[in-house]
């Protein structure tokens, strides 16, 4: 193939290697800023000899050991349970309409930031929460609260539910995204209808023949959920126990201790963060082998009916159930937003009242405008080069190498905490002194591999056709790239755009180091709140953390349906080429 | 007891348009082959046949396999058979093991033997621990037939089974396929565009009308 | 004096009121150079940013804070950006990193709330400014030289490397639904929490509050006659002399406590938010005033009542400081000396903005400045201005590392 070489092509075609390298010189650079302070290189400290030391106070620790199981085992268990549920809802609703209902109410708590589902949730465990207030005290006879462990139980179980809740949409989504792959959906439901006209009942046949095909369009989403649950800092901060806390937690406090040479004890934790997330990764790699060699033989069993019916019935309450916390969460959040007094154990508060609104809003002006630009121009930086990578591998003809994609997901994949102080550091050393710059681009790390992970599969199912016709027609490439492909692709990009926004906008870690706290967004406010004063407060920043991505959601589904109405409106009707195609199959 | 399918007084609508009316009895071994321009409902036929009709038709009738009323049972209760067009053999499993995913429950070594004297039997031998994407048009859709022969059906529908293949290995599979109804003395569905398959099948053959146009689903 | 005797000068006398002349001359150019050295502050001061890092988990104080950005802003033209941190210590580490990192004059912060440990942390490896605070136009208004507290932080001398903010005792209050008479001595609320249990907790070090707690039960359990060790370095013999009886005391404790002590709350807001919730009946804060506060914002019930241990009330100051490296340092100057302002410091005390007691010396100031500090209504849960409870000094900081360090051992880990 020719190829043009223009200034557009040959930009276009370097932007591949600019992408890795801002993923991989920063993730790669953070590690080593870690990995000296943890040999005890601190020159700050006039600590310029390597030594253990770290490492043997980490190990002494009271309750070090406690830190390591709790991380591992709640981030299994989580990820294990939303795996689980995904697969028995997938399989309870394979060819009903309820799936998408379901999809539908689950889909937007994928985008709610992780600090926000966990205050939601706290919120209703708590002994004052929804849950208690409800049954108290027609059935409980608590007159005041009960002492009871949820949230905080050292058993992690409350910090689990959180987990759990919000990692199903994201594997839920996932899923019914390569069940929406044209060619790969239909051929999974004409293969489920093969193995029903067998005679197996439709939940074994989901088993047995759907989950082995799907699951490897699952793993790399699971691997992410896994890695994001053993070293996440929100959700064990505000609903996980505090003696002792995970690892991460554990970690993040010792980097923000009074006592500086501990500094030497977190990085130290840093590392076991790594070797602990990647030593997870490992396990679940090592079980999926297992189960797929130990389930062979009862995949061609012959067996066509494993109490279906009552899997059926439990999945059935289960959703019932998740959907129920879902609903009661948010509920319980908007009447604290707007309660006044409110005793236990009534239902109710006793008056309804703005102040809080209004105060908190006064109050947030400057954390929302960071938000938003924060969000705003990390998205679309993601964006832009997400596009300009894509078009790069068209112009190539060749898809990006699996090592380069691996390169992209590598910031979903490695603890952020074990690369972020780091990170901070070495944003330091090059005297990157601009608050601002230094969050959108710790943000763009994050962004940009949930803003590819979206945009790459329309990308590359984008008909060939129309721009080798546009060519022939004496089209430039920069013209194709943005009068032919740009337009068609116009959803999926808004989607894209709302997505990284979301992720954005969740971010809290980042834009806490790298802003040096200097830069608040709506995020780090509500963490701040979340262990603070006011429950009302707290709620009402819960709310906006959760406004913020709707919005954005809106507008991404809003605006293709105003362009399409113009163009239906208007004499000549287009047909949309991605909607032709997935018609086609 | 002679084997059969009887289709008793059945009328399909798509919303409120007549779709299909139909009052048909296929005994063992024979082949009702179903023609008819795209749109024509033969795929809905098919649908409702395997209990599959999705929403927005509705039928009336009622579906006898061997005289056992069938019409409320869900689709893998019927033990009734699909052939597509497409093989769609399990890609995780191997060939011998998409056969045994078909079969009934039973002694491991008995099945094995089974698939091996079949594969054999269709000149198949040596195939069993193929991958799926291993094997040529023709190969695939002899698996598939095999896989659904040795589920035990008691009737078989057929949905444009060979349109896939080329003129030779089309005769040659089409051949297989309905001495193997024969053999079995299975009643049999096929629905398909072609004249020469609805001649080389040998039963009665029934012209659908068109209609408006089809939704697919 | 008549006219003869000043025609009558000896040579002695002479000598003497040149002394007094070069004195006060020397007074007078001081105070111009003190005037001179201000005005340069001012100078250069305005017109800049201030990054003010300061906890941010109280929206009453965050709302205060706000208000001196305006104030702020009107008069200096400074822009103060409040950096809510949800742990001072947060901001000691960033200036560490900024100085591991050979950042020695474009810090990232400007100011900061603190005192204790953050504080003695800081001034140990030298990462704030010395001698500015004293020289502050407004801090003669603390009257420094009958208030040495001001100059203490936990008893460390701090040498004008901070300026005080506010001052604190750990006042208590309770539920009066739940209980008709609260606990007034240590050793009651031990009895109290029997009969009572899971109503009451404290944070887990090293919160504020919760070493504070751990503090007064320290000072009320060692007798009288050991107490002034408490107030010199620790040392090995001395906490294993006296902190035993403080194991002890919490052992005893804890059982009865909410959660039944396996799990402690991270930070005193926390408490508030429980005793919202009626899950506690008694809790304990730094900030009397923000009490009622909390109530008239639905916080907290009204049944809510505020009171002050018998067996004494630990007190200690809070300041703000300015690190080694600061940005704009004649800025934060500025806004520490507004801080100071009788305005600024009567709006901090008044219960609907934040209620925390000034470091003012009300006997020192002009009537019509000392109405402003004066309260028409206080409200029935506010702390009442007649309680009669010994103010207990802070310990000297050192025992915080051993208070902290032994109370994770034992308790921090189950």
């Amino acid at each position: 193939m020719i190829h043009a070489r223009d200034i557009f092509t040959r930009s276009i075609k370097l932007t591949p290697t600019l992408l890795m390298a801002l993923l991989v010189i920063p993730v790669v650079g953070g590690l080593i800023g870690v990995l000296l302070p943890a040999f005890g290189y601190i020159p700050a400290l006039d600590k310029t000899t390597f030594t253990l030391r770290g490492f043997y106070s980490l190990f002494n620790t009271a309750g070090f050991a406690n830190m390591l199981l709790l991380s591992a085992i709640s981030s299994l268990v989580s990820t294990l349970l939303a795996f689980i549920i995904t697969v028995l809802i997938l399989a309870c609703y394979f060819n009903s309409p309820w799936l998408y209902r379901i999809q539908r109410l689950l889909g937007p708590i994928l985008v709610i930031p992780h600090a926000a589902a966990a205050i939601a949730i706290s919120f209703l465990i708590t002994p004052s929460g929804m849950i208690s207030r409800l049954f108290s005290p027609w059935l409980s006879q608590w007159d005041s609260p009960p002492d009871w462990m949820f949230p905080h139980d050292s058993w992690g179980i409350s910090m689990v539910l959180g987990l759990t809740l919000k990692e199903l949409p994201f594997l839920l989504l996932m899923a019914l995204g390569a069940l929406a792959q044209a060619d790969l959906g239909a051929k999974l439901r004409a293969q489920h209808k093969v193995a029903l006209s067998l005679g197996y009942c439709p939940m074994t046949a989901f088993f047995k023949v759907v989950l082995p095909n799907l699951y490897p369009f699952l793993r790399l989403p699971i691997l992410a959920v896994l890695a994001y649950a053993s070293a996440s800092v929100e959700i064990p901060l505000i609903l996980g126990p505090n003696a002792p806390p995970t690892l991460a937690v554990a970690i993040m406090h010792w980097f923000n201790d009074v006592d500086l040479t501990l500094r030497i004890q977190a990085s130290a934790g840093a590392i076991m963060q790594l070797l602990l997330t990647m030593g997870l990764l490992l396990s679940w790699w090592l079980l999926e082998k297992l189960t797929k060699k130990f389930s062979h033989g009862s995949l061609i069993n012959g067996r066509r009916e494993y109490a279906g019916q009552l899997i059926q019935r439990f999945t059935q309450v289960l959703t019932f159930i998740l959907l129920s916390i879902i609903m009661l969460s948010l509920a319980g959040l908007i009447l604290w937003s707007f309660a006044g007094y409110w005793r236990f154990p009534d239902a109710l508060p006793s008056q309804f009242v703005l102040l809080h609104w209004q105060h908190a809003l006064q109050q947030m002006q400057t954390p929302l405008l960071n938000t938003v630009v924060i969000g705003f121009v990390a998205t679309l930086v993601a964006v832009i080069l997400t596009l300009f990578t894509l078009e790069a591998e068209q112009l190539r003809t060749r898809n990006l190498s699996n090592f380069a994609s691996l390169l992209i997901y590598l910031p979903m994949l490695i603890p952020s905490i074990a690369f972020l102080f780091g990170l901070v550091w070495l944003q330091e050393q090059v005297g990157s002194h601009h608050a601002y710059f230094n969050v959108i681009f710790g943000h763009l790390l994050f962004v940009l591999p949930y803003v590819f992970l979206s945009l790459a599969s329309s990308y590359r199912r984008l008909d060939p056709r129309f721009s080798h016709l546009a060519a022939s027609l004496g089209a430039t490439p920069s013209k194709v790239f943005l009068r032919v492909k740009l337009p068609q692709l116009l959803a999926p990009i808004l989607i894209a755009f709302a997505l990284g926004l979301a992720v954005s906008f969740s971010q809290y870690l980042p834009t806490l180091l790298s802003g040096g706290g200097r830069i608040n967004t709506i995020t780090t406010e509500a963490v701040a709140l979340a262990g603070g004063a006011s429950r009302r407060v707290s709620a009402v920043y819960a709310l906006m953390q959760m406004l913020l991505p709707a919005i954005a959601f809106f507008l991404a589904w809003f605006i293709p349906k105003l362009v399409f109405a113009k163009q239906t409106a208007s004499p000549h009707k287009l047909q949309h080429p991605t909607l032709k195609q997935q018609s086609k199959a | 007891m002679h084997s059969s399918l009887n289709i008793k007084n059945l009328t399909i609508w798509r919303e409120k348009t007549q779709l299909i009316s139909l009052n048909e009895r296929i005994k063992g071994g024979e082949v009702l082959s179903i023609m008819g321009p795209s749109g024509s409902g033969k795929s809905t036929l098919l649908n409702w046949l395997t209990g599959m009709l999705p929403h927005g038709f509705s039928a009336q009738g009622t579906l006898l396999l061997n005289e056992q009323n069938i019409t409320q049972l869900a689709s893998h209760q019927r033990h009734v058979g699909l052939l597509y067009q497409d093989p769609l053999l399990f890609p995780h499993l191997n060939v011998a093991d998409n056969i045994a995913f078909a079969m009934p429950k039973g002694n491991k070594k008995q099945r094995i033997e089974k698939i091996n004297d079949s594969l054999t039997q269709l000149g198949l031998e040596g195939m069993a621990a193929r991958h799926p994407h291993s094997l040529s048009g023709g190969q695939q859709a002899r698996v598939a037939l095999l896989r659904v022969l040795l589920s035990e059906p008691k009737a078989i529908l057929l949905d444009e089974p060979f349109s896939k293949l080329d003129a030779t290995l089309r005769k040659d599979t089409r051949e297989l396929v309905f001495e193997q109804i024969r053999q079995r003395q299975l009643p049999a569905v096929m629905v398909t565009h072609d004249d020469s398959d609805a001649h080389a099948a040998g039963g009665k053959v029934i012209t659908l009308s068109a209609h408006i146009q089809e939704t697919t689903c | 004096m008549t006219t003869s005797n000043y025609l009558l000068l000896q040579p002695k006398r002479i000598k003497h009121y040149a002394l007094v002349f070069i004195a006060m001359l020397s007074f007078i150019f001081s105070s111009n150079s003190a005037a001179k050295n201000w005005q340069t502050v001012l100078d250069n001061g305005q017109n800049h940013s201030v990054y003010f890092h300061a906890w941010g988990g109280d929206p009453q104080i965050n709302a205060y804070i706000q208000w001196l950005a305006q104030q702020v802003k009107q008069q200096y033209n400074i822009d103060l950006h409040h950096i809510k941190l949800t742990d001072t210590s947060e901001a000691v580490s960033r200036v560490l990193a900024e100085k591991s990192a050979g950042n020695h004059s474009e810090g990232k912060v400007d100011l900061i709330w603190i005192n204790g440990a953050n504080f003695a942390a800081m001034a140990k490896h030298g990462l704030l400014t010395p001698n500015w605070a004293t020289k502050l136009p407004n801090f003669s208004l603390t009257n420094p030289t009958k208030n040495p507290a001001m100059s203490l932080d936990f008893g460390v001398p701090t040498q004008g490397m901070e300026s005080p903010w506010g001052q604190a005792a750990l006042t208590f209050y309770y539920d009066s639904v739940a209980i008709t008479s609260p606990p007034k001595t240590l050793t009651q609320l031990l009895t109290w929490s029997t009969q009572h249990k899971g109503r009451f907790t404290y944070p887990k070090p090293p919160d504020f509050i919760g070493v504070s707690f751990l503090k007064y039960a320290l000072i009320s359990l060692t007798p009288a006659s050991l107490q002034a060790k408490l107030y010199q370095p620790v040392t090995k013999q001395n906490s294993a002399l006296l902190l035993p009886k403080l194991w002890q005391f919490l052992d005893t404790l804890h059982p009865n406590l909410w959660r039944a002590g396996q799990h402690f709350v991270s930070s005193s807001t926390a408490l508030r938010r429980l005793m919202g919730d009626t899950e506690l009946s008694l809790a304990m804060t730094f900030s009397a005033p923000e009490v009622p506060a909390a109530v008239t914002r639905f916080d907290l019930p009204t049944s809510i009542r505020s009171y002050a241990m018998s067996d004494g009330s630990l007190s200690n100051i809070h300041f703000v400081a300015i690190p080694y490296n600061a940005a704009h340092t004649d800025s934060a100057k500025l806004v520490a000396n507004f801080m100071l302002s009788v305005n600024a410091q009567a709006k901090k005390q008044r219960p609907t903005t934040w209620g925390d007691n000034t470091v003012l010396d009300l006997s020192i100031l002009a009537a019509d400045q000392v109405t402003q500090f004066q309260l028409s209504n206080p409200h029935p849960s506010s702390l009442a201005p007649n309680h009669n409870s010994p103010a207990l000094a802070e310990p000297h900081p050192s025992w915080v590392k051993v208070i902290e360090q032994q109370w994770l051992e034992r308790y921090g880990a189950q």
